[in-house]
């Protein structure tokens, strides 16, 4: 199938009202997990920079603390050493300001589409008038409008995710943050679901970082790839991949970018 | 006249009903050959008689009259005290550490075992069978609502972390709806056993109710009537059971899958 | 420093566990001391400890004990195998499935202890009508999950069977039996629970000899509180015997087997 001709057949992104898209840096993070006979750091002494409206991806094998990162980033855990500044504020918990996604959709199985993305705008700053005008914007940003009041079970894999991602998005977040978002997706959906993530980051110009452990994902995708060894994390490798978007998937220099990225996590290992 | 097969649904009942018709038939032999005295078995179409016999003077409607308001309002009492204790130790881990070795242990007494112990201040009055059935589905809600609270996905609650709910709006909009098909189980099992204890306290300590009807058609050798009230005992636990479980798949279905 | 403050933690934990159940204990034997509870109706856990004492040293209570564990296993030993046996015919039969359990699911439905007047009827009151009724009360947990043990088989397995040629009687042994094993050994689980209490219904209801429940009702005839506390906790304390001894068996036998 022609990659070019399915990138054309998804409607343009409705411009959504611009966000503010916010500089992530971390500085000497640190942290340690006990499981069982004594502590072992998922990650340590980690330094990172993410520019505004950058899309990064972080890749790894499993067990290398990118998850940890995003969960840290997200504020769910706090480090044991260093700091983590958002739009040169500091990191304190959980807040509207970073999005979060997983690789389960986690969507309230009782609440149809749009009450489940409404849930996420119940303690945001936003008037209860301009909400449903938010969620509306948001269903047509990830092509799900005629779904707002389906329910979960009768979504696809990847509608559901894709409503998942609509929730993220609808409290303007300075960053979106993706754990491994495809990864319960059968191969043909992940493809779909990518290039959508890749129209809306070109339509939003949100700051996105986004983990997984597939590499042509991670290529595809982003501005910058980040590979990462576990025990403690680390960084062993970073890739700037400057390709224009829209990407294709049969350019090869992304192949050569996927190949040197591998032959780093193959010799990392 | 062309002899039709019976339709698939004219099959299933036949299927259904064959065996049931065929012990019909049996006891009705067996009574009419005189292999057993009236006193033992009693003829099927005796026993029918006795049923609506029954029901037109009134003393089966009184008598089950009596005994539903009895699991009703038991039942009711037990239930309420099962969700609000439920809900506590449910969401509370001091409260669920402190008061679970009590409970726990106390629940172990079936309620058979704490009938003697009620007769004794109770009598036989009003009173003991309401305290006997609450306790009844006390137990059953009590368990069932503390574990849909403890077993809510964490996935679910961490959502609600994401998005900064407060404590009462993750309550409501996410560890309420998440936990209600567990609480309706606990209910419809606290329900079942009401029912199950209602009869119990009839036969061990009562003057009226159904429970009490067959132990008084037993003594007055009226098998017939005996029969008759146990059919009827039987349909209301088969509509108790099937109206309850067809409500909780219905609810399964529609807040399954996370 | 930090293994003194995890040692005392453990120790407190099941020492928390206790708190509740022993203020109430003492609030109920303050509760009589004090007169607020009066003290002819009311036991005092002081009074239980002394019914309790009396009732091991008049050397009643092991002969009532055995009574009723006898009884119980009698009427184990009648419905387990009837259970198993008839779940096992009707899971692999559909067609004895779908004749006959319309007729067992009516019986069921009935609430178990109306069954006693009816059974008192043709049996009498004595011994034989209490073990079955509690062989009846066993039959049918046995019957059920052994049932639908029988039928949730996986059909991917059977398939395997097939593949391999394997003649029936190869399949239900190394198949169908195993893959069952599970849901039996729980409706055996439920059994033992349910049929300890049909025994003790038994002897409330059936017949007066000797036996823990006919000994409750004697005690609560005579108003002795104390006494019926004793029993109540004997029958708790059996009763949790059983859950545990069937929850710790079954769990040693699916191991054994790599079920569990």
């Amino acid at each position: 199938m022609n990659v070019a001709v399915m990138e054309q057949a998804l409607p343009p992104a409705p411009r959504v009202s611009a966000r503010r898209p916010a500089v992530l840096e971390m500085r000497d993070v640190g942290k340690k997990f006990s499981a069982g006979a004594g502590a072992f750091a998922a990650l340590s002494g980690f330094d990172l920079t993410v520019a505004p409206g950058a899309f990064v991806a972080i890749v790894g094998a499993s067990g290398c603390g990118k998850s940890t990162l995003l969960r840290l980033i997200a504020g769910l855990d706090k480090p044991d050493e260093g700091a983590i500044w958002l739009d040169h504020a500091p990191v304190r918990g959980p807040g509207l300001d970073r999005g979060l996604i997983f690789q389960e959709h986690r969507l309230m199985p009782w609440l149809t589409v749009e009450q489940n993305i409404a849930l996420a705008l119940k303690n945001a700053p936003v008037p209860r008038a301009s909400q449903n005008a938010l969620i509306a914007e948001h269903l047509a940003l990830v092509g799900l409008e005629g779904f707002a009041r389906a329910y979960p079970r009768q979504l696809s894999g990847g509608m559901a995710q894709r409503a998942a991602i609509a929730r993220g998005l609808v409290t303007r977040p300075e960053i979106l943050l993706l754990d491994e978002p495809f990864g319960a997706l059968d191969a043909l959906t992940r493809v779909r679901l990518q290039d959508e993530l890749q129209r809306i980051w070109l339509a939003e110009g949100i700051t996105m970082v986004l983990v997984t452990h597939d590499v042509e994902e991670a290529v595809f995708l982003a501005d910058e790839v980040i590979v990462m060894t576990p025990r403690p994390g680390r960084i062993s490798l970073r890739t700037r991949i400057d390709l224009p978007h829209p990407r294709h998937r049969a350019d090869p220099r992304l192949h050569q970018h996927k190949t040197d990225i591998l032959a780093a996590l193959g010799l990392a290992i | 006249m062309t002899a039709a097969w019976p339709t698939r649904a004219g099959g299933a009942v036949l299927i259904t009903a064959a065996v049931p018709l065929a012990l019909l038939a049996l006891w009705q032999a067996a009574v009419s050959a005189g292999a057993a005295s009236p006193l033992v078995l009693p003829a099927p179409a005796e026993v029918l008689t006795a049923l609506r016999d029954m029901l037109g003077d009134g003393t089966l409607t009184a008598g089950l009259g009596i005994s539903l308001r009895r699991a009703a309002t038991g039942f009711a009492v037990g239930a309420l005290a099962g969700l609000g204790l439920g809900a506590l130790m449910g969401l509370s881990g001091v409260a669920d550490a402190a008061l679970r070795p009590l409970f726990m242990g106390l629940l172990n007494v079936p309620v058979l075992a704490w009938i003697p112990l009620l007769m004794i201040p109770l009598g036989i009055g009003e009173t003991l069978k309401y305290v006997a059935i609450s306790i009844a589905a006390f137990s059953a809600t009590l368990l069932h609502t503390t574990r849909a609270l403890r077993q809510v996905p964490p996935a679910l609650i961490e959502v609600g972390t994401i998005y900064r709910l407060t404590w009462q709006q993750r309550l409501v909009h996410i560890l309420l709806p998440a936990a209600f098909p567990g609480v309706f189980t606990g209910l419809r099992l606290g329900l079942t056993q009401a029912w199950q204890s209602l009869v119990v306290v009839e036969l061990v300590a009562s003057t009226d109710g159904i429970g009490y009807l067959s132990v008084w058609a037993r003594q007055m050798f009226r098998l017939d009537q005996m029969f008759a009230v146990m059919i009827v005992i039987g349909l209301v636990g088969f509509a108790l059971d099937r109206v309850l479980r067809a409500a909780e798949t219905r609810l399964a279905r529609q807040w399954g899958g996370a | 420093m930090g293994g003194g403050v995890n040692a005392a933690a453990r120790l407190a934990r099941p020492a928390s566990a206790l708190l509740a159940p022993v203020l109430l204990i003492a609030a109920w034997q303050a509760a009589i001391s004090l007169g607020l509870a009066d003290g002819g109706i009311w036991a005092s856990p002081a009074a239980v400890v002394r019914a309790a004492r009396e009732a091991v040293a008049e050397g009643d209570l092991a002969g009532d004990l055995l009574a009723s564990l006898q009884r119980d296993l009698a009427g184990l030993a009648l419905g387990i195998p009837l259970g198993l046996a008839t779940g096992l015919a009707l899971g692999l039969s559909r067609a004895a499935g779908r004749l006959f359990n319309p007729s067992l699911t009516a019986i069921r439905q009935v609430a178990l202890f109306s069954w006693v007047p009816v059974i008192s009827v043709w049996l009498g009151n004595d011994e034989p009508a209490k073990i079955a009724f509690i062989a009846f009360a066993v039959f049918f947990p046995v019957m059920l999950a052994t049932q639908q043990g029988v039928r949730g088989v996986d059909p991917k397995y059977l398939e395997v069977a097939v593949i391999l040629n394997m003649r029936p009687s190869q399949t239900l042994r190394a198949i169908i039996l195993p893959a069952a094993l599970p849901a039996a050994l729980s409706g055996i689980h439920l059994a033992l629970i349910y049929g300890w209490l049909a025994t003790i219904g038994a002897e409330y209801l059936f017949s007066a000899g000797p036996g823990i429940g006919s000994e409750l009702m004697t005690a609560r005839a005579q108003f002795r509180m104390d006494q019926v506390i004793v029993g109540m906790l004997l029958i708790a304390g059996i009763g949790m015997m059983f859950t545990q001894a069937a929850g710790a068996a079954e769990r040693r036998l699916l191991r054994a087997r790599g079920l569990a």
